[in-house]
């Protein structure tokens, strides 16, 4: 299955996301700009932009082995962490000027303390993100707004002004509605972009800067505009999960004849579905107010599974999904139960869903295939 | 065909509450037969565990209404709202030894991915099965770990937990003040709630008292501890798991906790005085650095001691660094309990937080217990703890003291047997030269 169209953009999006460092980063930083890596999708991008950096979201693409951070953490732990923190002590990650991390996870949140120690990174943060989406929650979130701003401009010595925050807000908010262009283009009935290049494009929109990444999709919008949709495909999926930013683990899935036309995953709608509301006038405000409440969650948020669910329900009904995969790295807690409740709530709506556990690296791809094969003829295709 | 009543489903519910309320009365009645020596202690918490069971199962047949909650969720609240609750993760921990548990941990596989932590994977069974008293109100945990907070948004689907009230306290990630503040109003939140869902009112004076009384028992405890620095140690490895539970589980605020500590203390200072140690010939002294697994207690700990002289000195449950709250004012109490469920509870105080929390107890409990070896036992569940080992080794190099990671489930002992954790643990010693047999 492919996305029949010859378009620059696409290709260098698909490049952005087979490599860690991409063509327009290394620009980027070649004419003296600073990248700065976020290891969760609820930390704050605008800061960083506001700040005059890059925000980069932390992979581990390209990774080959963990046998590094294998002497700091167990093999009980998820395999993007240890990947990415292997990468980190490598020196693979020396082109940044920080990293920001939240108490995202067990796992995740500890890559910040070995990191701190072992990897020589100019900045280093870790912020306290709330487990709730109420007010309070809101607020508690905004002051660790504060806290990063001032830290950042401690380190760089400069000052982030409202009128900067505001500026990045609305460049963050235009990736987002451009993204959601994009989408809007898979709910018909033969999509003009697979799965695949899809998550390409989303994954290069959080390695780039972004006012060049809105200018590249918009030509990709553009190229798509003609183009001929994708017909031979035999069922529409969604994808649910957390940390998936490998497009060929999607092509794997889509080769099979499923075609992937929407997901709710970290590189994927729940960071573009909604935007940061512009009218709220303290800009710090309105980021926690989307971080925290309006934007979609993921399973660490406590009792927001009704919301998730509802998005689910939005997609399957907007994007004709005819079955859902619920991917998730071995090892991680959170995602298990999700899958499990999701699954629970969808298929006596008749919607099948299957819980594919995986490693971060793709691999077993004989395996995955067939299990892909088998669940597409359980729905009849 | 007569058609289950309300009332008959909750006692249904409570059947394996029962099993396991009659299991602990008949270890009642056997340790308050052969009183002796530091086992005598045993009497009165076995007796406390069965108290506890059935303050609930009265609840169940009166109707009245009792909490589902935790250790690490202020339950000197319930206490002083005089509400029974009871811990949700009950079934694995006091079935741990059940012949049954290993078939319920197999059945969960229906359910979740093996690798979610096996104390929360069997109570989301339980939920899922509906074999749980199902409570008025529930008190979330979400801290210190992810499982914690999954198993809690199961309940949001499950077609009867889901209509139960819950409440969770969002715990931030840092210890200042600002933190304490945030958690202070969360907790009058909770307060708010459970006043609204049970009907029951908190009088704060009733709060002071029961919050002087634990004070007393915390006191307690630190004297205690204290005496465990002796070379050799009174006690072995269960009284730290016994201390936590008395303290913080089932006799919190009550005099008859003080009771159990002054004994305690009273034995352990007869000991040390007269230089009697947990074992004849004390050769090392270790630092189990989590909970000290019922299931281990059997067989593991005291061929340990046997075989090589070594005693658990300290444990992760056993590990009291408290503050004593003050009880001036309604602000400063629930500061106090706020700072208790965040940074001194056990295992919320080292996994909620940066690494330093936990990598300041090895230093501390090393030097203070004059420790031979560090061993992480390395939990499925604990996964924040296992993305610590190289910190927890670099630690440990500087100290001079060896560090021994396991990779086990502290509730299934299949996955790695205890043949096996005593093999690496002969290997362990040999290599270390840390204990020759004899
Ligand atoms: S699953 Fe949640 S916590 Fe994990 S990276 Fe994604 S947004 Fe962050
Ligand atoms: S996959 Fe799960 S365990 Fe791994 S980083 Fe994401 S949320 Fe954490």
């Amino acid at each position: 299955m492919e996305t029949k169209v010859k378009s620059k953009a696409l290709q260098q999006f698909q490049e952005a996301a087979e490599t860690l460092v991409n063509p327009e980063l290394k620009k980027w930083m070649e004419q003296g700009g600073k990248v700065m890596a976020l290891f969760c999708s609820c930390g704050p991008e605008e800061i960083i932009t506001a700040a005059g950096m890059v925000p980069f979201r932390a992979r581990g693409t390209g990774s080959t082995g963990t046998e590094l951070a294998d002497a700091y953490m167990a093999s009980i732990i998820c395999s993007f962490t240890r990947h990415s923190l292997n990468m980190g002590l490598r020196g693979d990650y020396d082109f940044i000027e920080g990293a920001v991390w939240l108490n995202t996870c067990d796992h995740c949140r500890r890559i910040y303390d070995n990191w701190k120690r072992k990897v020589d990174t100019p900045f280093v943060h870790i912020m306290s993100l709330p487990k709730k989406t109420e007010k309070p929650q809101v607020a508690w979130y905004r002051d660790e707004l504060v806290i990063l701003k001032e830290a950042v401009e401690k380190h760089l010595g400069i000052t982030i002004t409202d009128d900067k925050l505001r500026e990045a807000i609305k460049t963050h908010n235009e990736t987002r509605r451009l993204l959601k262009q994009l989408y809007e283009l898979r709910k018909r009935d033969n999509p003009p972009i697979t799965g695949a290049d899809a998550l390409a494009v989303v994954v290069a929109s959080t390695a780039m800067p972004r006012e060049r990444f809105n200018e590249m999709l918009k030509e990709l919008l553009q190229d798509l505009k003609e183009v001929e949709g994708i017909k031979d495909y035999r069922a529409r999926l969604m994808i649910t999960g957390g940390i998936l930013d490998d497009p060929n683990y999607i092509k794997v899935i889509e080769d099979q004849g499923g075609l992937v036309v929407t997901d709710m995953l970290c590189f994927g709608t729940r960071i573009f579905w909604n935007d940061v509301d512009e009218k709220i006038g303290d800009p710090l405000q309105a980021l926690a107010q989307y971080y925290i409440a309006d934007r979609y969650s993921c399973p660490r948020m406590f009792q927001d599974y009704p919301r998730r669910a509802a998005l689910v329900r939005d997609m399957i009904r907007d994007f004709k999904v005819d079955a859902i995969i619920g991917e998730r790295l071995l090892f991680c807690d959170i995602w298990t139960v999700e899958h499990y409740q999701l699954g629970k709530e969808f298929r006596p709506e008749g919607i099948p869903y299957m819980q594919l556990d995986r490693e971060y690296i793709l691999g077993g791809i004989g395996q995955m295939k067939t299990r892909v094969q088998a669940f597409l003829e359980t729905l009849g295709r | 065909m007569t058609t289950e009543t309300e009332k008959d489903k909750q006692m249904r519910r409570l059947a394996k509450f029962i099993e396991e309320r009659d299991s602990y009365e008949a270890m009642a009645k056997a340790f308050g037969q052969s009183p002796s020596g530091t086992d005598k202690l045993y009497a009165p918490l076995t007796e406390a565990y069965v108290e506890q069971h059935n303050a609930v199962i009265r609840a169940v047949e009166n109707g009245d209404p009792f909490v589902a909650s935790y250790y690490g969720c202020q339950p000197e609240i319930y206490v002083a709202m005089d509400l029974p609750w009871y811990t949700f993760l009950t079934p694995v921990f006091t079935n741990a030894m059940s012949p049954t548990l290993p078939e319920e941990i197999d059945a969960t596989e229906s359910l979740f991915g093996k690798d979610f932590c096996t104390a929360f994977r069997v109570a989301g069974y339980w939920v899922e099965k509906d074999l749980a008293p199902l409570p008025t109100a529930i008190i979330a945990m979400l801290h210190p770990c992810d499982a914690s907070l999954a198993a809690h948004q199961l309940m949001q689907t499950n077609e009867i937990w889901r209509h139960v009230p819950m409440f969770g306290c969002d715990p931030p990630y840092w210890n200042d003040e600002r933190s304490l503040d945030y958690y202070a109003n969360e907790t009058r939140l909770m307060i708010s709630f459970l006043e609204e869902h049970t009907g029951r009112k908190l009088d704060m004076d009733r709060l002071r008292e029961v919050i002087e009384e634990s004070n007393k028992m915390f006191k307690l405890w630190i004297e205690y501890n204290e005496l465990r620095r002796a070379v050799p140690c009174p006690h072995g490895y269960g009284v730290g798991l016994q201390a936590f539970g008395v303290a913080m589980n089932i006799l919190v605020g009550d005099p008859k906790g003080t009771q159990w500590f002054t004994d305690l203390v009273e034995d352990a200072e007869m000991l040390v005085r007269e230089g009697t140690g947990k074992v004849e010939n004390e050769r090392v002294r270790i630092f189990w650095f989590d909970v000290v697994s019922l299931g281990l207690s059997l067989d593991l700990f005291p061929w340990l001691e046997q075989e090589y002289g070594a005693v658990v000195v300290m444990d992760m449950f056993g590990y009291t660094p408290y503050t004593l709250i003050d009880t001036t004012s309604e602000e400063t109490m629930l500061k106090g309990l706020g700072k208790r469920a965040l940074c001194d509870a056990p295992m919320m105080r080292q996994a909620r937080g940066v690494a330093d929390n936990w990598i300041g107890d090895i230093r501390q409990v090393v030097t203070d217990y004059k420790i031979d070896c560090v061993v992480w036992p390395g939990h499925m569940g604990h996964k924040d703890g296992s993305a610590n080992i190289g910190m927890m080794r670099e630690v440990c190099r500087e100290l001079g003291v060896p560090f021994m990671n396991i990779g086990m489930d502290n509730f299934d002992e299949r996955y790695t047997t205890t043949a096996e954790i005593k093999e690496m643990f002969s290997r362990f010693f040999d290599s270390m030269g840390l204990a020759k047999a004899g």
